[in-house]
């Protein structure tokens, strides 16, 4: 027992199952120990998450910690840099794990962006970091100068300041930290190809798991979310409220100097172009809406069955890296029904993908499509 | 010197354009050695870059060279600030 605690906390899964087949035998008995213990927690903290009935909490808030969580924030490993207005990365460590906020609100927003991201991944899918073997999650700040963006550069997160007019800091928005971070994950398992079809999804997966990450944050049920993404990242110079909408892809902003907002919300508007990979910041609007509009027909919270039906589409194996929408689609119809049965969670994500123009397949749900097709699809909401 | 610059991507997803025309200029030699500079290194094809990072499309009197974040020097990062920032 003692050497479950003294595991415990310290030593990432990955290094256990390292030591598990360790020469020393006292040494590995004590590493499988742990190993048992933490898999016990997991499944435990699975079953209370996928049983519990939607409620909305803060995490952290009413629930004392339990083991598991105790270990999971120890193997939190953050670390903050600065970039001090140059191209450096990681750049100055400014905040590292444990350490007190600083007096640059940026810094502190990354760091507790990182944590909330972790905390979704590990509470509601029980993966471990992004690489879900603890990986450390580091991010640079003050990327550049006015520099308008964010981006996820393969190992770690980058932030710039935005130039003030059109656009705020990259680390206002808790959805975009969760985007970047997704696309960690991402390149960890699925590792969508990031151009066309594929690249869109890549994007969406981003965006979905985003806007997840805030909604835990918030304690918000899939019916109070916003579903932005990008929320106050835009100056009040600005006609717009974000950069995108899941809910109402093509509204989040009008604007003189930034155009308008071009994402499609079905495959009848799907914008055939060149630029941004073939547009998967812009077609990820059809995916997003197939989520939004399949996690708000479920209600509750959308972390719960939509986000799990898609966490184990993006984590289960079978998602080509070169996947189209039409076979994601099929995928998603394939995972409700292993996880929940027949049921509203397949009539769900097949109604959702309808509503937005993507086949599922003639493997995945055929039956149900053309037993419902003498049934109106409702009208997306706008 | 006519400079021309596209950048794509990114993680709003939209494309900006702008341009410097250099003859008249009373900076025209800053922008000139600038330019070299930053076209020394570039590359004639487009790079995979990372996600959601920028890729830029420079074109320099006619030849066209591609940046993608955050693979970019200091004077490419320099010229295409400046040339989205005071270009037109
Ligand atoms: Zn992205």
């Amino acid at each position: 027992m003692d050497a479950n605690h003294v595991f415990c906390g310290i030593v990432p899964p990955h290094m256990l199952d390292h030591l598990a087949r360790s020469g020393s035998a006292a040494v590995a008995d004590a590493a499988r120990n742990a190993l048992r213990m933490d898999a016990f927690h997991r499944e435990r903290r699975l079953s209370a998450v996928a049983g519990a009935p939607p409620q909305p909490t803060v995490p952290g808030a009413g629930t004392p910690p339990d083991a598991a969580q105790r270990c999971a924030e120890s193997v939190l490993r953050r670390t903050i840099g600065d970039a001090e207005h140059h191209q450096r990365l990681p750049g100055r460590v400014v905040r590292a794990e444990g350490q007190d906020a600083v007096s640059d609100e940026p810094v502190n927003r990354a760091y507790d962006g990182l944590g909330h991201t972790h905390r979704l991944y590990l509470d509601a899918f029980e993966r471990d970091s992004i690489d879900d073997s603890g990986l450390a999650l580091n991010a640079t700040v003050h990327y550049s100068r006015h520099y308008d963006n964010a981006f996820w550069d393969g190992e770690q997160m980058v932030f710039g300041d935005g130039d003030g007019e059109v656009f705020n800091d990259f680390t206002i928005s808790l959805d975009v930290i969760g985007h970047e971070l997704t696309h960690g994950v991402t390149q960890y398992t699925a590792n969508l190809d990031y151009s066309g079809q594929s690249g869109a999804l890549n994007e969406s997966m981003s965006d979905v798991f985003g806007s997840l990450v805030k909604q835990y944050a918030l304690g918000q049920g899939a019916a109070e979310a916003d579903w932005l993404i990008g929320e106050g990242l835009l100056t009040d110079q600005v006609q717009g409220v974000a950069l995108r909408s899941m809910k109402a892809p093509g509204t989040a902003y009008d604007d003189d100097v930034l155009g308008k907002d071009p994402q499609p919300a079905t495959m009848d508007d799907y914008v055939e172009t060149t630029d941004d990979n073939g547009g998967v910041h812009i077609n990820s609007g059809i995916p997003n809406h197939a989520f939004y509009l399949a996690a708000t027909a479920l209600g509750g919270n959308a972390w719960e069955r939509a986000g799990r039906i898609w966490y184990d589409v993006l984590t289960g194996g079978k998602l080509a890296t070169d996947a189209d929408f039409a076979s994601f689609a099929g995928l998603t119809a394939a995972a409700a029904r292993a996880r929940y049965g027949e049921g509203e969670e397949v009539q769900a994500v097949l109604d959702a993908w309808k509503q937005v123009g993507v086949p599922t397949g003639s493997e995945e749900g055929s039956a149900v499509v053309r037993q419902r097709s003498g049934t109106t699809a409702p009208t997306p909401t706008i | 010197m006519h400079i021309q610059v596209k950048r794509t991507g990114g993680f709003v997803g939209a494309t900006r354009r702008a341009e410097v025309d250099t003859s008249g200029r009373s900076d025209a030699e800053a922008w000139h050695s600038l330019a070299r500079e930053a076209l020394a290194s570039g590359k004639g094809s487009e790079r995979a870059g990372v996600p959601d990072g920028f890729h830029y499309e420079v074109t320099v009197d006619g030849h066209t060279v591609h940046f993608a974040d955050p693979h970019l020097t200091d004077a490419q990062r320099s010229l295409v600030s400046k040339v989205l920032k005071e270009g037109a």
